[in-house]
């Protein structure tokens, strides 16, 4: 669940301490990985960075108002190998995301697919095909 | 007629069912980029005689093996509450010596006359391994994230040493060490595309014996590898050791 932990030498382990792939920077538990939620917004902003991708969007509420949210995608590199381009979204995009929310209930959360504004979807790391890990 | 004696060996010699010894070139030809083995990917399983063996038995010194349990449970009860503990790469520090070989992203092998050099995409970590010198005394070696590496061919084997980690760099599975710990390495192909290193720690402050792990790494022909700059860091740590995201407004 992070660089140091598990290891190719101990599948067993890494299968037993990671909810989810590997990353190189956190662990994963601050997340709640059965409680996913979609959140379809406008992004304010998009940032192609590391450690981490962040997508920074508005979703709409009941009242006519909005709720932002700060939504965690995998690195760079990994969104890269996975098919991501830095110019898949951008500032005003509608799009849609399922997201495994912040266990705390602040408003953020990490990726799990993205639906860009052209329609198409694409996982936050390990795509269907794929050979490297988040 | 004698040049069809040979191609008739050569065949023969192709066609014959051997351990893989390295291939013909001698030293092997390790420079390329290289990701871990098996992928976790889907796809086909791993030839079972290619992946690493299990790891030997983790035998910490009682004073040392307490701590680490009790470190470890935390943690556990830590990621069950969603509260991580925070760590050095939450702070975006290299993983260092040897973890920055466990090959979550792909590794890069370059070798130049004199230096094997190892660059890891993941925080674009770089060590280098000096050939045929000799290594610098423990105690007059400045601790280091990487070491102070050295290495030779032994055969189709490429076996480093490394001593001068900083202890504040924790080892493979969070292990802690002194600054009496060596690091022995030993690099060879198991197949023409599958790597080994076998990473043997050395420790007589902390170990009650040397730990023997291995990472396997299959070749990616053709891959190039990416920068990684940590320089966007929204995670942080509580005033609790936990490690919160950052949320922005807009």
């Amino acid at each position: 669940m992070s660089f140091w932990v598990g290891g190719v030498a101990s599948l067993g382990l890494a299968a037993l301490m990671a909810p989810q792939a590997a990353s190189a920077h956190h662990s994963f538990a601050m997340f709640d990985h059965v409680n996913r939620i979609t959140l379809a917004g406008t992004v304010t902003r998009f940032e192609w960075t590391n450690p981490h991708v962040y997508i920074e969007l508005d979703v709409p509420d009941a009242k006519g108002g909005s709720k932002h949210y700060s939504i965690e995608c995998a690195s760079v590199n990994v969104l890269m190998r996975g098919g991501w381009k830095f110019t898949d979204v951008k500032k005003g995009d509608k799009v849609s995301l399922l997201v495994n929310p912040l266990k705390d209930g602040t408003a953020g959360g990490m990726l799990e697919t993205a639906t860009f504004a052209d329609g198409r979807t694409l996982g936050d790391s390990n795509p269907p095909g794929g050979v490297f890990e988040r | 007629m004698r040049s069809f004696a040979v191609l008739v060996l050569l065949i023969a010699a192709l066609s014959t069912p051997q351990a893989y010894a390295g291939g013909a070139k001698s030293p092997p030809d390790l420079s390329g980029v290289w990701t871990t083995y098996p992928s976790r990917a889907k796809g086909p399983p791993p030839d079972p005689k290619l992946v690493a063996p299990q790891p030997t038995p983790l035998q910490l010194n009682a004073k040392y093996a307490a701590a680490y349990e009790a470190k470890r449970a935390a943690q556990r009860e830590s990621d069950k509450r969603g509260e991580p503990l925070a760590n050095a790469s939450t702070e975006c520090v290299p993983n260092g010596m040897p973890q920055m070989m466990f090959p979550i992203y792909p590794i890069e092998i370059l070798q130049t006359h004199g230096q094997v050099t190892i660059i890891a995409e993941a925080m674009s970590q770089v060590r280098r391994v000096f050939l045929d010198q000799p290594q610098t005394k423990i105690e007059e070696t400045p601790p280091t994230y990487f070491g102070h590496s050295v290495g030779r061919w032994e055969g189709n084997t490429l076996v480093v040493d490394t001593v001068g980690v900083k202890e504040e760099v924790l080892g493979y599975r969070d292990i802690p060490h002194s600054d009496q710990m060596r690091i022995k390495e030993r690099f060879h192909l198991v197949s023409p595309d599958v790597l080994h290193d076998e990473v043997t720690i050395e420790d007589p402050v902390v170990l009650e014996k040397p730990w023997t792990f291995t990472f396997a790494y299959k070749r990616s022909p053709g891959y190039q590898m990416l920068e990684y700059v940590c320089d966007n860091n929204r995670e942080y740590v509580d005033d609790k050791g936990v490690t919160r995201m950052r949320l922005q407004n807009r």
